[in-house]
């Protein structure tokens, strides 16, 4: 047996040896500069300036963590009372949810880290006569926080109903499947090029149709209210499509006896939405969710080319920012400093799908 | 035909030589398709400027120019990008705000002892155009225009409102008093707005208010590095502006391309633009089909004490890696385009050579005469290597008031607290 073996690879040798183009390209695209990433963050490093001389960094340690998240005289205490009391109701739920066995032990500490994160963070502000160093950082996550929390729901929720109407297998939902999908093939200067078009005040789509229903045309990418919904809207559309073929794919996985024999209970159309789809589609829901959060905390493309971060800066989101700093302002080590700090977030969330991942049903 | 389209193919191989040299240029204003090589009949700066290109290609024996696809809201961006990744392009436009920032890390050639080799003389441009192109002694580029704010006009607005001199000229405020006055008498004769511009997006509105500071002596920084942005001049210039949101006779909320639409649909008696506009005003003003029929360029008026409206310079350079034979025919580029001139002030942009300063193809340019008095009152910031941040800075906290309602002293010190920032950094 094992002589006929010989002249092969072990099972295990073959397994390294086709996995080394992937581990090489890998280590050479993600590993490495991410990494290097880490280094210039801790450097001050003109983008410019080290392109001609090399020696023009200077190693500063974590000063520029400190240049971009801290501040002057920063303290804690109840500066924001809606979140942070919002936080205190959140970890208030979750050990009242959690001592009555209504909530999962993971839901429990889910909604008790984030509610704790959310009476904690809010909190720091500058005190008499302080500042924070970079005052623009902060508002920056807000905003893309913000955008994070608009845009999921939205795509989660539209590409849910999309998905259970369009779950027939007949020509007509087969064509606007394929229609709904579309959008997500455009690359994002076509997508952003579509709805300003569509959001101009003069020949816009929008704004013709709010002058035949006699109002007047809102300026959706320079008006301080709209600015950042109008990017939602946009990305909304835009990214529909992959939710709603995992949405599909999950609902193709529910037997149909179930709705069959819920039918037999009385529960048909939305009861039966409620119910039986909901339920069955969790962790394809968790799965959507988490995806969509850790996309779309990358935004760039839709306020650099939509709105340029404005109106003053409402629309700014980090990827921007980390753009701007690292390519306008030529400070590399900064950008890379909020590099990292977006991937921590970014990481974080990747974590939390890997534990759901690997929850077992229960 | 197939035959035919080899041959030629053939042709062109030797035509071109094997020893043509690639010269890779980087320019902003814009794509032109099929721009010619004809630099005495396009309009507009894309289409003029990609002409000259082209005529360049065409002409210069034994270069081939690859103009590269770069965007205009990212140009430096990009030009950054190329610089760091040891790739810059050969020849590439810049304005003159930014040669501290490049010259000042070695990144661009000085080319003082090269211009005489290649035929450009550069006792011909102005003073002004030298300094523009100037860094601690040497010469880095070679100047191509000044660009500067006007006030675009629409004149049968004007003359509706009674606002015309017995010469046909625009008759324009010389005080924000008379702004206000000037602006109703717009409105209540024409019901059309007085004044447009884009404050929302592109920083004409930082600009405009740059120049109000200017005409009280102010300005926002000064040479040694202190912000004052925080001064009685700033609030000023920046009410000036916002009474006429208040009072309805300026739509803040326009972006540039609105705010130019505005004016050509004859919805605002002036635009507040640069000089880039003015062939393509002109052109668009003898179309039937738009509003605008009766096109005036004009001076930016004097609100305050002394004249002053926002200006720039725009300039070509080469890198400093550059070396050998690419560097010769970049020069060859340069002198090409300075010998262009006279087709690069058709754009409505300002000569740099006296030589056709002088000329009486200069001055017979459509509306011209108009506007001869902004290369006198034309003003920049002091220079700095954060020009783009600060700008940005600027344009975040007046859009803030305009646009958001926060109240000017606060946005004037949250300015000042940035820009010193930027400074100090």
């Amino acid at each position: 047996m094992r002589d006929a073996k010989r002249g092969y690879l072990s099972q295990r040798q073959s397994a390294w040896l086709l996995l080394v183009p992937f581990l090489a390209t890998y280590a050479l695209f993600l590993v490495y500069p991410f990494f290097r990433g880490v280094w210039i963050s801790l450097h001050d490093w003109n983008l410019l300036a080290v392109a001609f001389n090399p020696d023009a960094r200077e190693f500063i340690g974590l000063r520029n963590y400190q240049r971009v998240m801290w501040g002057q005289n920063i303290q804690w205490g109840f500066a924001a009372p809606l979140l942070q009391g919002l936080g205190l109701i959140g970890l208030a739920l979750a050990v009242f949810l959690r001592r009555m066995d209504r909530l999962s032990r993971f839901n429990a500490i889910a909604l008790g880290v984030v509610s704790l994160l959310l009476v904690v963070l809010p909190g720091f502000h500058p005190g008499e006569g302080g500042r924070w160093y970079d005052r623009r950082f902060w508002p920056t996550v807000g905003n893309t926080l913000v955008f994070v929390g608009f845009t999921v729901p939205g795509v989660t929720i539209a590409a849910l109903l999309l998905a259970a109407g369009l779950n027939r297998e007949t020509r007509a939902m087969g064509i606007l499947r394929t229609l709904f999908f579309l959008s997500q093939v455009l690359s994002v200067t076509v997508v952003t090029l579509i709805w300003q078009i569509m959001f101009s005040p003069r020949q816009g789509l929008i704004a013709n149709i709010t002058e035949v229903a006699g109002g007047t045309p809102i300026n959706w990418l320079t008006d301080q209210q709209f600015a950042m919904a109008a990017i939602v809207i946009a990305t909304i559309w835009w990214s529909l499509g992959i939710a709603m073929i995992l949405f599909l794919a999950g609902l193709q996985d529910i037997s149909k006896e179930i709705y069959e024999a819920a039918a037999l209970d009385n529960a048909r159309g939305a009861r039966a939405f409620w119910f039986i789809t909901l339920p069955n589609l969790r962790r394809t829901i968790m799965l959507v969710v988490v995806l969509q959060i850790i996309l779309h905390f990358q935004v760039f493309g839709q306020s650099h080319l939509m709105t340029q971060g404005g109106p003053n800066d409402t629309t700014q989101v980090l990827v921007r920012y980390i753009y701007q700093t690292g390519f306008r302002d030529s400070e590399l080590g900064r950008a890379s400093a909020m590099a990292v700090f977006l991937f921590v977030i970014m990481g974080a969330f990747s974590v939390i799908q890997f534990v759901v991942g690997r929850e077992k049903d229960q | 035909m197939k035959h035919v389209l080899l041959t030629a193919a053939a042709a062109a191989t030797f035509a071109t030589g094997a020893a043509a040299q690639e010269v890779t240029l980087g320019r902003f204003f814009g794509a032109c398709e099929d721009a010619g090589t004809d630099t005495t009949t396009s309009v507009g700066e894309p289409c003029i400027i990609q002409s000259i290109i082209n005529a360049a290609d065409a002409e210069l024996d034994g270069i081939d120019i690859n103009t590269l696809p770069t965007d205009w809201g990212n140009y430096y961006d990009q030009i950054k990008a190329a610089f760091a990744g040891g790739t810059p392009p050969d020849v590439f436009v810049m304005h003159r705000h930014r040669i501290p920032e490049f010259a000042g890390i070695g990144a661009l050639s000085e080319i003082s002892d090269d211009l005489a080799s290649v035929g450009i003389d550069s006792s011909d441009w102005s003073e002004n155009a030298l300094e523009a192109v100037s860094y601690e002694g040497g010469i880095y580029g070679v100047p191509m225009d000044f660009h500067a704010n006007l006030w675009h006009v629409n004149m049968d607005l004007m003359d509706e409102a009674g606002l015309v001199d017995d010469n046909g000229a625009p008759i324009l405020p010389s005080s924000p008093e008379e702004l206000m006055d000037h602006a109703r008498m717009v409105e209540e004769a024409t019901g059309q707005d007085y004044l447009a511009a884009d404050f929302a997006q592109f920083p004409i509105g930082v600009r405009l208010v740059l120049a109000l500071m200017w005409q009280q002596d102010a300005n926002i920084f000064t040479e040694e590095g202190t912000a004052t942005i925080n001064t009685e001049e700033a609030a000023n210039a920046v009410t000036a502006i916002t009474q006429l949101f208040e009072a309805g006779y300026a739509n803040p909320q326009l972006n540039y391309a609105d705010s130019q639409q505005a004016f050509l649909n004859g919805e605002a008696a002036v635009l507040v633009n640069g000089t880039w506009v003015v062939d393509f005003y002109d052109a668009q003003a003898a179309d039937p089909d738009v509003a605008l029929s009766n096109y005036y360029a004009a001076d930016f008026p004097t609100l305050f004490d002394t004249g002053a409206t926002w200006a720039d310079s725009h300039m070509w350079a080469i890198p400093s890696t550059l070396e050998g034979e690419t560097r010769d025919a970049a020069l060859q580029v340069l002198a090409f385009i300075n010998d262009h001139n006279i087709d690069w002030a058709r754009t409505g942009h300002m000569a740099v050579r006296n030589s056709v300063v002088e000329s009486a193809a200069y001055t017979s340019l459509p509306h011209r005469d108009e506007y001869s008095g902004t290369a006198a009152i034309a003003r920049d910031t002091p220079p700095s290597e954060r020009y783009g941040a600060i700008q940005d800075v600027l344009n975040r906290e007046l859009q803030a008031i305009w646009l958001t309602d926060k109240p000017v002293e606060d946005a004037l010190a949250d300015a000042e607290l940035e820009v010193q920032d930027l400074l100090d950094r």
